[in-house]
């Protein structure tokens, strides 16, 4: 690599489309969180909403709730850190500013609002990460191939240059899902029942494993050398893992339906690939943990912080996820809440992390944006106590239904059952909220330019603006 | 190598598009075409599709999340054949544009929901979940009706109309397309065993049926239990005091019986409990322990106020045996056991007055006003009031004891 150096002194960053990306999937993320938490209390009280709330029943409050968190957040999230990475990846700027724009108009007012809006008011697809109705899709589509347009051309104009472990997974996370999309969310509508299913299963794989996956491990593997200033552990290991998850994820759609009608042959060819993608995601993450070395478990740094965690958490889910596709524990833990729980630590321990991690990384290098260390401190504590809170609830919640489904009891039972950790899975609702307002007030109050401080802080050293070297040792 | 592997034209092309139609191909394209060959061989000719109400019912259901606590696919497992029935078949699903096999059981699964539950039950449960299960966190879809549990809107006649067919084709292919389709299927021995093996299609213990064994039940029972377990499951229709007024029952025709009226001999409300009552809401309570439906049983028996019973003239029992024997036996028999020759053609069966004695009261509000929602009708035009009286009498005495 040494003897093609990004050129000095990056382009520019769009610092106006970060901030503006990064707000939005902070809003979102509150007002997802808000559905997800109405839902949830809905199962305590279910007549909350008076039985005239036909846009406040639980179906379409669960529906908003998964896509919001999915395209709102974390898509919003993904964007802000692209324009913040991909410039200092590729040493060229994105395509078009004003591209941006339309990208973010699109991305916001043409899907995530509309949708939301659309499916309260009784217009969705009843398909597991795919709620929004088809008019929405036609617009996420869009934007999918307008963010490979502005995004994908700066590494693809270097090219035969090599490049570094979170370009690989922006670009093949960002091809992969615009193909993935409409096959989970067109393919369905026109090939019925059993044989659909299995692209369904397909796309809830793919939702999770080739888009928010890629792109929260390129955050990873940006802000962990970014921060700690030193190269990532083993470009080996990186290539390594990455080739093999790109191969593996999308090979484990099917283990959604184990024990159904779909030929025998293809569950056990997914759960064989949840199983080695256990081992594949072993070494992605300890290749992240030994470049963290030194660092700590809880870094100063809260950006490294959160995403430290997020790679914990993405060690556990993985394994969890491996271990659950086994048919001797999927027989008893599908349909449970132990899944409700395995989704909440990918989404909310995982991804979120991860993403919030972006979030503050890219903040701190915005010379003009408010940063309240504070209260980001305070974010990461209280969202670290809600997910492991919560979701040990929902895992334990999953084996008593289990348990109770295994008996002749009536089926009533196994709900009595919940209802004990169904409230504390609301109750957990006010430390995650809390933290979630803690970080948007950590981002949006505070002396403006306070991330630059924090980071001479913590890190000890002047801000470097030239940081692209972290990112290119030598195999 | 090492550098090929890390150039963007490989990333792209190889990782996201060939990874991609990879997995499309292995497990999507792939499995499709195996599930056809097997649709083909195992469907039966002419399954009914779905009508145009029936199709708009099923939009609601999809609209309104119900595929996210309720699955529609029973898995080749032993516990779920055990609790819902016979595994779903590939072609069962044909006709879902999408699927709505769902992922999260909070509900139990609906695959043969259809024949399952009345369509009064359906709609009041839907009305007000609680009024009919205590314990139901469904969400009240009360915005489908007009104020009442039996002034649906359309969409809610809709709905019920694709609940219906839930179960309906496979139940109608009957035991020859089911050899026909075990013969085809080219399935492995667990796949067949599930698949086809099931003792019942429906194994839903909820399901009312017509006639069937049903245990014998103890004439002790826990009363605190009994109690218990009648307010929580019973109370919503029968009410509190088993005087048919609970708050489900505004919206059932036939309404829930008035238990506090009747007499029941042992059998009869084994029966009943055990296999429920076709025709009306009444549910089987087949997943409940003997013990607790001892117990239940118990406290129904309970609501009745054992009453002096007046000596009658014989005269106005010959009057009440005449006017039974020329109006009444046709359906409820000769003997007063609801087996009169006429008792079959009714999709509700007449009352068995040697196994449950009205009170007079209910005897004669019967026959003045019939029973709404059976074929029950009222006498008045026909019959004189001495007649009325008399048959009201007669028929009481057919009861044969409580034990």
């Amino acid at each position: 690599m040494n003897e093609s150096p990004p050129p000095a002194g990056s382009p520019p960053v769009e610092t106006r489309l970060v901030y503006a990306h990064g707000l939005a999937a902070l809003i979102t993320l509150l007002i997802s969180v808000g559905f997800g938490v109405l839902a949830s209390i809905e199962l305590l009280i279910p007549d909350l909403a008076g039985g005239h709330g036909a846009w406040l029943s639980w179906g379409r409050l669960r529906y908003d709730h998964t896509q919001g968190i999915m395209l709102g957040w974390l898509g919003n999230a993904f964007f802000a850190f692209l324009y913040h990475a991909v410039p200092i990846l590729t040493g060229r700027s994105v395509t078009s500013a004003r591209l941006g724009q339309w990208m973010f108009g699109l991305w916001n007012f043409a899907v995530v609002a509309p949708g939301w809006v659309l499916v309260l008011a009784g217009f969705s697809q009843p398909l597991e990460w795919a709620e929004f109705p088809l008019v929405i899709d036609v617009f996420v589509v869009l934007a999918l191939v307008l963010a490979i347009v502005q995004f994908l051309p700066p590494f693809f104009s270097r090219g035969l240059e090599d490049l570094y472990v979170s370009s690989w997974y922006i670009i093949g996370g960002l091809v992969f899902t615009l193909l993935a999309y409409p096959m989970g969310n067109f393919v369905p509508e026109l090939i019925p029942g059993a044989r659909g299913a299995a692209f369904s299963g397909l796309w809830i794989h793919d939702a999770i494993g080739l888009f928010v996956t890629p792109l929260a491990l390129a955050i990873l593997y940006f802000v962990i050398p970014a921060a700690t200033r030193r190269p990532i552990f083993s470009h080996f290991l990186s290539m390594l893992g990455f080739w093999l998850l790109f191969f593996l994820y999308p090979l484990n759609g099917t283990h959604h339906y184990i024990f159904s009608v779909i030929p025998m042959s293809a569950q056990i060819g997914a759960i064989t690939a949840s199983t080695l993608l256990g081992v594949d995601v072993v070494l992605v993450v300890a290749n992240l943990l030994l470049s963290l070395r030194g660092a700590g478990w809880f870094p100063r740094d809260v950006a490294l912080r959160f995403v430290s965690t997020g790679t914990v958490f993405y060690l556990i889910v993985s394994i969890q996820g491996s271990v659950q596709a086994q048919m001797a524990v999927n027989q008893s833990v599908h349909f449970s809440d132990w899944v409700v729980g395995h989704s909440h630590l990918a989404m909310l321990g995982f991804a979120s992390f991860s993403a919030a991690g972006g979030l503050i990384h890219v903040w701190q290098r915005i010379p003009w944006a408010r940063y309240n260390p504070m209260m980001l401190g305070w974010s990461y504590w209280l969202l670290a106590a809600g997910v492991v809170v919560m979701v040990s609830d929902l895992t334990v919640a999953g084996l008593a239904e289990a348990r109770l489904w295994q008996t002749s009891a009536p089926w009533i039972e196994s709900v009595r059952a919940a209802q004990p950790f169904w409230l504390i899975r609301t109750l957990t609702f006010v430390p995650i909220g809390a933290g979630f307002v803690t970080l948007l007030i950590g981002l949006t109050t505070g002396d403006r330019g306070g991330g630059l401080l924090a980071i001479r802080d913590t890190v000890g050293l002047e801000p470097i603006k030239e940081i692209a070297p972290v990112f290119s040792e030598p195999l | 190598m090492k550098r090929l592997l890390r150039m963007s034209y490989l990333v792209g092309g190889v990782a996201g598009l060939g990874f991609f139609a990879m997995s499309v191909l292995l497990l999507g394209v792939w499995p499709g075409r195996v599930l056809e060959q097997q649709i083909r061989g195992t469907s039966p000719d002419h399954p009914l599709a779905l009508t145009a109400s029936e199709k708009r019912g099923r939009t609601v259901y999809a609209r309104e999340g119900c595929a996210y606590c309720h699955t529609q696919q029973i898995r080749y497992l032993p516990g779920d054949v055990a609790r819902f029935g016979a595994a779903t078949l590939a072609w069962e699903t044909i006709f879902d544009y999408p699927h709505l096999w769902g992922t999260r059981r909070i509900g139990p699964d609906l695959s043969r929901e259809g024949s399952v539950r009345s369509a009064d039950w359906q709609l009041s449960h839907l009305y007000a979940p609680r009024a009919l299960v205590a314990d139901s966190v469904m969400p009240a879809f009360s915005w489908l009706f007009d104020g009442a549990p039996d002034r649906p809107r359309q969409d809610a006649q809709d709905l019920l109309a694709y609940l219906e067919t839930l179960g309906r084709d496979r139940a109608l292919a009957g035991p020859e397309g089911e050899a026909r389709a075990r013969a085809a299927c080219n399935c492995s021995d667990d796949e067949k065993r599930f698949g086809f093996g099931s003792p019942v299609l429906n194994a839903s213990p909820s399901m009312a049926r017509r006639q069937g064994d049903y245990p014998k039940l103890s004439s002790s029972g826990d009363l605190t239990r009994g109690q218990q377990l009648y307010s929580r499951d019973c109370g919503g229709c029968h009410g509190i005091s088993g005087q048919g007024n609970g708050p489900g029952a505004a919206g059932l025709h036939p309404r829930p019986e008035n238990l506090s009226e009747h007499e029941y001999t042992l059998d009869r409300l084994a029966s009943s409990l055990w296999n429920g009552s076709v025709g009306t809401a009444m549910p089987a309570w087949r997943d409940l322990p003997v013990q607790d439906l001892s117990a239940l049983a118990q406290i129904v028996r309970g609501f009745h106020a054992a009453q002096p019973e007046p000596t009658l003239p014989q005269d106005v029992l010959a009057l009440g045996s005449r006017v039974y024997a020329a109006h009444c036996a046709q359906c409820h028999g000769e003997n007063g056991a609801g087996d009169g020759s006429a008792a079959g053609q009714f999709p509700i069966a007449p009352t068995n007055f040697r196994t449950q004695r009205p009170s007079l009261a209910a005897s004669l509000r019967a026959l003045r006003n019939g029973v709404e929602g059976t074929p029950m009708a009222p006498w008045t035009s026909q019959l004189s009031e001495a007649e009325l009286s008399a048959a009201a009498y007669f028929v009481r005495g057919f009861f044969q004891g409580a034990n």
